[in-house]
């Protein structure tokens, strides 16, 4: 699970003058070289405070996926249909919801096929430890 | 030495380190960002990207944010097509003489574009690119309306869909004509590899990709991209629509070499019947009103017709 | 590796030709071009070169004027020496691009062979379509014949390239009657001409694949201003550099660029400002007018009107009496652009000459020495009455009743 301490919302970036901003509207996505991003994980990356990584759009939802690890079977499919980069996976395991990324669309969900799901929405204010434990029995075959 | 890694499943492919990042402007839901997220995921190579203005444009190179992990570029609404032929002409000059930082290091081209740059504004230059053989891959992620500038029709918007400007109301059933057929056209230009693909069909994607990425010289993909806002259905049944959509073949997936090999690479085990894939979305809701049932009808006629149509080419082998 | 060319000390070149070759030398990686009369012999002359082995770039005929801007943005972006060339309509068609080159700081070069624009249809010379990228952000240079349109392609790369400046350059030329008439040219070796202009430094390229970069981001109305204003303060600030090259240029040369040219202005009463061949033809008549008609004639002509020498016109016109603004260019129910521009440097200034504004020479009708004669006449007479002796703008060379506007 990722969750910013002080998470960059959209919009609270420190208004540059024009002597400051970079000339032609250009961005960097890291700081200093980076050999082939491809083959670095995202914590092992300089990303510069321009790449949208170091911002949080935690404040779009109003509800959140919690990962329970007991049914998960690391089947990925959360992982390949993420839209927001938002589900960790590393070493062939699924570790959890970047939340400063996920934006509550709820398609993990939808696409867990475990029984119960390994994932499931819950209100945005709830905390992870109370989720987990409501968490519902296997679904029978008549349901 | 360009690498197109070696993916047995899922697990493997999960693998990848991610070069689209979180935090960009699209909806909640978006099937751009799968598709995306997929192709830079497809290889480990240098990439160097373009987009046409539009809904991925617009949501991922903000000032003073990019989600870009690799180089990308946008120039206007028509053109990524040709800014990337661009890219690729330089890259061609600087390797002959000598002045790339890495001369030897691998690098792929991409083209993003949705249906309204790629159907229409942009169609001169995607059709120059192709036409003049660049190596680069064009896709389109095409989700059958000016998506971006708030669901305004495009010539990929299929008939009975309301859109902005070709509603639906009292007396209209919304947009009046059929859609291109994109993938034929690109074929005809003598592309070496075109394809339909689709995000709920992973794997299915993932090899094209992949085989667009090593042919040499142009290829076009278009990309079903179920859009929650416009085509008006929760976020969360992104995957679920784009499943009606194949299943019920409205988006056959095939692929077609050298203009003249068809191969459907997707045949669903249970046909499933148009109806149902329309009535999943909002957009088509008033077709199921008694009035329009020819269109119904109709939409059901087209797409057993264009079945039919790719099972005999492929049959055929041409 | 591309073979280098015996060049001969004097060449006889069109202007077309002249650029064709100053792109040659300047070794360009892309040219992404479209050919339209009458820039076409320019990108014919370069496909000829590439195919004679005497350019090592891309060459990529693209299917618009439009792809070819947008083909030269992709190219530039990635870390190379790039150049086109067009006209008229085609230059109206890439006009959406040239706004978005010199908004991502690209050193592009264009030759721009200036035509009219339809409607109606004209292939002829006019300035038409220089005036439509005013606004473009872009550097302007004008060349009044086939040397100075060699000379300044050549120098173009040179401005926009360096890095204090970072910006798409234009050179312009009349179309016709610079572009296809052949002259006496002095050209520079091969070796000397890619000498001067040095050897391409990439900045922010996105063939660097350690620094990925996004070019063309979009602003909303918290950012875009800063970086409209950062870009107007680079095309101003570019006028020490416009002069250095130019001071460099003529310790290799011998000739002498300034960004206004005058003419026989020292001690000059009235004096006509222009652009394009109609510089030359002026000074014809300002010469033989000094000589033989009493009136202590002058010429200005602003060749690098973008960034516009507001102060050193200003300069120029500290004691002259009357000015007539020569525009080639149909000023579509205002005054003409090199006389609103002079007017604004002049209001400034301590002397307030009368200026006059004259339409001419559009869809290439000749401005002869006559018409010249005629203008400088009617300037002595304001100069001499101390006001307008007719309306403030004429059009000079057209047939049917006189016509004039605003008195």
């Amino acid at each position: 699970m990722k969750q910013s301490e002080n998470p960059k919302f959209l919009g609270s970036e420190e208004l540059l003058g024009w002597d400051e901003v970079n000339q032609g509207i250009l961005l960097n996505s890291f700081v200093g070289e980076v050999e082939n991003a491809a083959f670095l994980k995202q914590e092992e990356r300089a990303y510069a405070e321009t790449n949208s990584y170091t911002a949080s759009v935690a404040d779009w939802r109003v509800i959140k996926p919690v990962f329970n690890r007991d049914y998960c079977i690391d089947c990925q499919f959360c992982w390949v249909f993420c839209p927001d980069t938002a589900i960790i996976a590393r070493d062939k395991k699924m570790l959890g919801i970047d939340y400063d990324h996920c934006k509550g669309c709820q398609i993990c969900v939808e696409v867990c096929p475990t029984n119960p799901k390994s994932l499931l929405m819950f209100g945005e204010y709830a905390s992870i430890e109370d989720s987990l434990e409501e968490w519902p029995e296997k679904k029978s075959e008549e349901e | 030495m360009s690498t197109i890694k070696k993916i047995k499943n899922l697990k493997e492919l999960s693998t990848s380190n991610d070069r689209f990042e979180g935090a960009h402007l699209l909806c909640p839901g978006c099937a751009h960002s799968i598709i995306v997220r997929e192709l830079m995921n497809c290889t480990d190579d240098n990439l160097v990207i373009s987009s046409n203005t539009g809904c991925l444009e617009v949501s991922t190179a903000v000032y003073p944010y990019t989600s870009w992990d690799t180089s990308w570029i946008h120039i206007g609404f028509e053109n990524a097509a040709t800014s990337i032929t661009g890219a690729e002409a330089m890259h061609k000059a600087r390797k002959r003489k000598g002045t790339l930082k890495d001369n030897d290091a691998p690098v792929k081209f991409v083209a993003f574009g949705g249906d309204g740059s790629t159907f229409d504004i942009g169609f001169q230059y995607l059709s120059g690119a192709i036409e003049r053989g660049h190596d680069f891959t064009y896709i389109c992620l095409d989700n059958e309306v000016y998506a971006n500038t708030g669901g305004q029709r495009s010539s990929a918007t299929p008939i009975g869909s309301s859109t902005t400007t070709s509603p639906s109301g009292r007396i209209s059933y919304g947009e009046k004509m059929m859609k291109k057929d994109i993938v034929a056209i690109m074929a005809a230009h003598g592309a070496p590899y075109v394809a339909q693909m689709s995000p709920n069909k992973w794997k299915d994607m993932l090899k094209k990709m992949q085989t667009a990425l090593s042919t040499e010289g142009p290829v076009y993909l278009n990309a079903i991209s179920a859009c929650t806002t416009e085509w008006k259905f929760d976020p969360k049944d992104t995957i679920a629509v784009s499943d009606l959509a194949t299943d019920s073949l409205v988006f056959p997936l095939y692929e077609i070499i050298n203009g003249r090999e068809l191969n459907i690479t997707y045949r669903p085990k249970n046909v499933v019947p148009v109806k149902d894939y329309l009535g999943a979305q909002g957009r088509f809701k008033h077709l199921f009103r008694p009035e329009f049932k020819h269109i119904l009808d109709e939409w059901q006629k087209n797409v057993d017709a264009q079945w039919d149509y790719l099972q005999k080419r492929e049959e055929a082998r041409v | 590796m591309a073979e280098k060319m015996d060049i001969q000390k004097t060449e006889v070149w069109d202007g077309n030709f002249a650029a064709a070759h100053a792109l040659r030398q300047a070794q360009v990686d892309v040219v992404a071009a479209y050919p339209i009369t009458p820039s076409t012999p320019i990108v014919e002359g370069y496909a000829q070169f590439l195919a004679d082995g005497y350019v090592d770039g891309e060459f990529v005929m693209v299917e618009s004027e439009h792809a070819a801007m947008s083909g030269c943005v992709g190219a530039a972006a990635s870390g190379g020496r790039v150049a086109t060339a067009t006209s008229s309509q085609g230059f109206a068609l890439m006009a959406e691009v040239l706004y978005q080159a010199s908004g991502m700081r690209l050193p592009i070069i264009l030759t721009v062979v200036n035509r009219a624009l339809a409607s109606p249809l004209n292939v002829r010379g006019d300035h038409s379509d220089m005036y439509l990228g005013r606004d473009s952000g872009w550097i302007q240079m004008d060349a009044f014949n086939a040397q100075e349109a060699y000379d300044l392609t050549l120098m173009a790369f040179k401005i926009g390239e360096d890095k204090a400046v970072r910006l798409p350059v234009m050179v312009h030329q009349d179309g016709f009657i610079t572009s296809h008439t052949a002259q006496n040219i002095n050209p520079m070796t091969d070796d000397d001409a890619y000498a001067f202009i040095g050897k391409y430094e990439p900045v922010n390229e996105m063939l660097d694949f350690s620094k990925p970069v996004t070019y063309g981001a979009q602003t909303e109305e918290d950012w875009h201003f800063e970086h409209k204003a950062k870009q107007h303060k680079a095309i101003i600030d570019s006028r020490p550099v416009i002069d250095k090259v130019f001071e460099d240029f003529e310790k290799k040369t011998g000739r002498k660029y300034s960004r206004v040219e005058s003419y026989m202005m020292e001690d000059a009463d009235v004096a006509i400002v222009a652009l394009g061949t109609s510089v030359e033809t002026a000074r014809l008549v300002a010469k033989d007018l000094r000589e033989n008609g009493g009136i202590k004639a002058g010429v200005v002509a602003p060749r690098v009107f973008r960034p516009f020498p507001f102060d050193n016109i200003r300069d120029i016109f500290a004691n002259v009496k009357a000015i007539a603004c020569l525009d080639r260019s149909s000023p579509g129910g205002a005054l003409g652009a090199l006389y609103n521009e002079v007017v604004g440097a002049m209001y400034t200034s301590d002397n307030k000459p009368l200026v006059t504004n004259y339409i001419y020479g559009l869809g290439g009708r000749d401005l002869t020495l006559d018409a010249i004669k005629k203008i400088y006449t009617e300037l002595q007479e304001n100069a001499n009455s101390g006001k307008h002796s007719g309306k403030i703008q004429q059009f000079v060379g057209v047939r049917g009743p006189q016509l004039e506007f605003f008195d």
